[in-house]
């Protein structure tokens, strides 16, 4: 066959159009800002002329890196951030993976009581935005350090709350270990659930302790699902920025994430760039070790067994205690925060919890110029509304683009399984999940705020918006797709292909249909993401285009609490009920969404 | 003497009875397999007497001793109760070598390491795998993760071995090669072998008695030739051999002293049963089960009919002929093969003709036509 003849018979496939068309798009969007990043590490930026001497705009420097890491400063500006960074993700790693994983054994495995209320309530904070928590514990553990009012602990107990407990590392770990820990309990349950019972069983027949069936067979076969969800919340822990912006920010507890956030938008935006590409190195330095774990040979994704023959393991006297205990804890993780956000937002004088001192002022009042500059109540405030609108449209675009691209990079990726292009194609939709979400704002920045070829400035539009969102949410669509399509045998398109049926109506009428929930789900994760998404828009947005995240960042940063607490109950409650319908009316859900089963 | 006794052994998923008030006595060294279509409850059984799974109801003993009662709360865990089981599946664990697959219940018996390589080593011998003892199983094919599995279980010499339909996953010629393996293995082991199966040929082939289940209920526990030729009811004849028996519905009456005339329509038999003397009263509906091997094509056959389709395997024929509209199946043993439509005439012989009644579909004898 000729050249021409191949390639004419290459491009007839849709598949093969659709990985070529991905690989320059994706290309363009994900290795060229990578290397933008890389050039900006060398320049000299505006802010940055009176420090590098005698420097022009865009001139080639070593200042920042050397400054980074090799001078006298280099401590406070990325070592001791870095070594938080790590901190900070290890314990939320630990607290993650251990509670999350004891809760999918507790489920999966044991007798234990309300198991559908417990698997349904325990994905909420994840489905939460991750700072949701961080402002209930400062609701509750503030104290006077950062001055303003106590918090509801202290209010009512007269005791003053510790700072390592209010603020800085503790905290931290905590709220995002119990934001990641459904994100294990999701990864782990999948594992166990599909894992075969046999296996356990076989041990046990061949008389060996329960102990030793733990240690020996269900801990090393969990293992690589363990260490992969390890890596996925150790790189989620890393690039949390509002967290531990919430949290750390009083007692100046640094992170990389928020050391970011201060040089990009202060006066070294070199530092920030050095920063954001370690930590984009680091991300991949973990996605190469997973992939190292996943392909081992002692692989079991052949095996799959009965799994309804699973004898559940008896509690007994345990049984009722360890469900209380869970039904209670995960009452409290879901359902205080959302209660304190309710009590701050009609509070009129912080800290004072008298009940005459109740105010629906910040909700529908129409503002008075004592309080928060006569800002009126969310409810009659047009900028709130115009930020809903923005968070909504935003949401739902960047769910269309993100998700209809992701069915469509699976459907490619697995029917050209192996080939090359099919690997560079996957491992580039991937690619994005490693980017700190504020390093990809920043290099999207600075990427499109001139006119790039045919494509115009677009700073301060919402198309810019769209799309950083839709390229960062790329990852989750074009995963559930791989997963839902690696289930679907090449025959059952195959058997349309040969009855002459087209393309498209393949994919709506047959494809689709049969991993509908699947490929919903991809299409939920990217819009519940957006829509409590701040770091990654945060360096974006202009007035016009302010969404709830960043106005409710705002908010709290000009210390009028009422409202960020009104916005926040408000997102909370748009995503989590957004999520119930979409469940409910399609069976799509977060946990198909990042890999569970 | 390992013996195994189940007493009124129930088991309810729910509402649902996947086990029925079952009574069994299986003796030592036998090789019994459960038989039954799926979903009849063997599979459910053998993990009850193993201790995988807990009967609702009911006793269960080995060795004279009590490893499940109900009653007196008793409740054996699985690795007390000394017994070796082969999942359908195999169940390998995938971290581990084919050589640590095998030695894991020899190291949690606490055997020292020279005995237990020299016994990994005398079975992978046994099995013929020696060659994979580093392999992950992931590295193997099925026949091979199978042998591995068969190790596995016999590692720790258990006197009781069961069997979860453990060839289902393999290729028709390796099913056949394994049967054979299996069956020298029970010769070799001095092991009561209990095997769950729905394929009636494996289960005829391989056991010394065939416990026949459906829906949970025992239909039939004896040796599989005295299954075969003596069905207790319409679904046993049914369930036991290929190709089927045939039924031929017939109007039965009791004449001369012990013999049966029955009639389907211009077709007359004369039926003497050789169990014990039956009575059929006048216009009694019942159900003539004859063996494809019974019928026989002859020439000087009392009966005319059609080959309506031929399935000559070298070793046999299997032909279908059509008489006045009635379908026949019969065996043809040999090397020869017939045209379709063509003409021919059969005669039924033997004894093993069975009669059963057609509403009750209970077999009440067993004999031959003259």
């Amino acid at each position: 066959m000729n050249y021409t003849n191949r390639f004419k018979s290459f491009i007839k496939k849709p598949h093969n159009i659709i990985l070529v068309s991905l690989a320059c798009i994706l290309t363009y969007l994900t290795i060229v800002p990578m290397i933008t990043i890389i050039m900006d590490t060398f320049t000299v930026h505006q802010a940055e002329l009176m420090r590098v001497k005698g420097a022009q705009v865009g001139d080639f420097t070593l200042y920042h890196w050397a400054k980074v890491l090799f001078s006298s400063a280099s401590r406070k500006i990325f070592y001791e951030p870095f070594l938080n960074t790590m901190a900070v993700s290890l314990g939320t790693c630990f607290i993650a993976i251990s509670l999350g994983g004891f809760v999918a054994w507790l489920v999966t495995r044991t007798n234990l009581r309300f198991k559908g209320f417990l698997s349904t309530l325990f994905i909420f904070p994840y489905i939460m935005p991750s700072w949701t928590l961080a402002m209930a514990w400062l609701n509750f553990f503030k104290n006077s350090l950062v001055g303003g009012s106590p918090g509801l602990f202290t209010a009512f107990t007269g005791i003053e709350t510790a700072n390592w407990f209010a603020y800085g590392p503790f905290p931290i770990v905590v709220v995002l270990g119990l934001h990641y820990a459904p994100f294990a309990y999701i990864l782990i349950g999948g594992i166990l659930r599909n894992m075969d019972a046999n296996l356990e069983e076989a041990a046990l027949l061949l008389k060996a302790s329960r102990a030793k069936i733990m240690r020996k067979i269900t801990i090393p076969i969990v293992m690589p699902a363990m260490l992969s969800t390890f890596l996925l919340v150790f790189s989620s822990a890393m690039s949390a920025f509002a967290v531990p912006a919430f949290l750390g920010t009083p007692v100046r507890y640094q992170v990389l994430t928020t050391q970011m956030f201060r040089t990009l938008n202060g006066l070294n935006p070199g530092y920030g760039y050095i920063i954001a590409l370690i930590m984009i190195a680091i991300g991949m330095l973990i996605l190469g070790i997973n992939q190292k774990l996943v392909g081992s040979r002692k692989s079991f994704t052949t095996i799959t067994g009965k799994s309804s023959n699973i004898a559940l393991i008896n509690l007994h006297s345990l049984r009722t205690p360890l469900s209380l205990f869970f039904v209670i804890f995960i009452g409290i993780v879901c359902i205080v925060p959302i209660a304190s956000f309710t009590i701050e937002s009609f509070i009129k004088e912080p800290g004072n919890y008298s009940l005459n001192n109740l105010t629906t002022l910040f909700w529908v009042g129409a503002g008075s110029p004592v309080i928060a500059n006569g800002e009126p109540g969310i409810l009659r405030n047009p900028a709130v509304f115009r930020g809903l609108w923005n968070s909504i449209r935003l949401s739902v675009s960047v769910a269309f683009f993100a998700g209809s691209l992701g069915i469509l990079a699976g459907y490619a990726i697995v029917k050209k399984k192996n080939t090359k292009l099919s690997v560079y194609v996957n491992n580039l939709s991937f690619f994005p999940y490693l980017m700190p979400s504020m390093a990809f704002g920043a290099v999207y920045l600075s990427m499109f705020a001139v006119k790039r070829g045919f494509i115009p400035p677009l700073y301060g539009s919402f198309v810019l918006l769209v799309l950083v969102g839709t390229v960062k949410y790329l990852p989750f669509a074009s995963r559930a797709s791989i997963g839902a399509m690696y289930q679907l045998s090449n025959e059952i398109e195959e058997a349309a292909t040969i009855q002459g049926i087209g393309w498209w109506k393949r994919m709506l009428k047959i494809i689709f249909p049969i991993q509908k929930s699947s490929f919903i789900s991809g299409y939920l994760l990217p819009f519940i993401s957006c829509m409590r998404e701040l770091s990654l828009f945060i360096l974006l947005v202009t007035p016009s285009t302010r969404i709830l995240t960043t106005m409710l960042f705002q908010y709290n940063e000009k210390g009028w609490n009422q409202y960020a607490n009104a916005i926040n109950l408000l997102i909370v409650l748009f995503v989590v009920l957004s999520n119930v319908i979409v469940n409910r009316l399609t069976g799509a859900s977060i946990d198909k969404g990042i890999g569970g089963q | 003497m390992p013996q195994i006794i189940l007493k009124n052994i129930t088991k309810r998923f729910g509402k649902s009875v996947a086990v029925d008030n079952l009574d069994l006595v299986i003796d030592d060294r036998e090789f019994i397999t459960l038989l039954g279509p799926s979903g009849c409850g063997k599979t459910t059984t053998l993990r009850m007497i193993a201790g995988l799974e807990t009967p609702t109801e009911g006793d269960i003993y080995i060795d004279d001793i009590c490893v499940f009662s109900a009653d007196r709360g008793i409740d054996i865990s699985p690795d007390k109760r000394n017994v070796g089981f082969l999942f359908q599946n195999y169940a390998l664990w995938p971290h581990m070598t084919v050589y640590k697959n095998i030695s894991f219940g020899l190291e949690n018996m606490k055997w020292d390491k020279e005995r237990i390589h020299k016994r990994v080593f005398e079975l992978l011998e046994m099995l013929r795998i020696e060659e994979y003892s580093d392999r992950y199983p992931s590295e193997l094919s099925g026949g091979q993760q199978q042998r591995v599995a068969i190790a596995r279980t016999l590692s720790t010499g258990p006197k009781v071995l069961f069997m979860d339909e453990p060839l289902s996953n393999l290729d028709a010629k390796l099913r056949m090669e394994m049967r054979t393996e299996l069956k020298r293995l029970h010769a070799e082991t001095d092991s009561t072998f209990v095997y769950v199966t729905h394929d009636q040929l494996e289960a005829m082939t391989l056991s010394t008695k065939i416990c026949l289940l459906r829906k949970g209920v025992l239909q039939q526990y004896t040796t599989p030739l005295e299954i075969y030729h003596n069905p207790t009811n319409l679904f046993v004849a049914d369930f036991v051999g290929s190709p089927n028996i045939n039924m031929l519905e017939v109007v039965g009456e009791s004449v001369n002293l012990d013999e049966v005339k029955l009639t389907h329509g211009q077709i007359k038999m004369l039926f003497v049963p050789t169990s014990s003397s039956i009575t059929v009263t006048k216009g009694q509906k019942l159900l003539l089960g004859i063996r494809p091997e019974n019928i026989v094509i002859t020439k000087d056959g009392p009966l005319t009919g059609k080959i309506y389709s031929t399935l000559p395997s070298g070793m046999e024929t299997i032909v279908k002929i059509d008489v006045n509209g009635l379908l026949f199946t019969s065996v043809v043993f040999g090397g020869v093969d017939f045209f379709m439509g063509e003409q021919v005439r059969i005669s039924f012989t033997s004894e093993y003709i069975i009669l059963l009644d057609k509403t009750t579909e209970i077999n009440i004898a067993t004999g031959k036509l003259v």
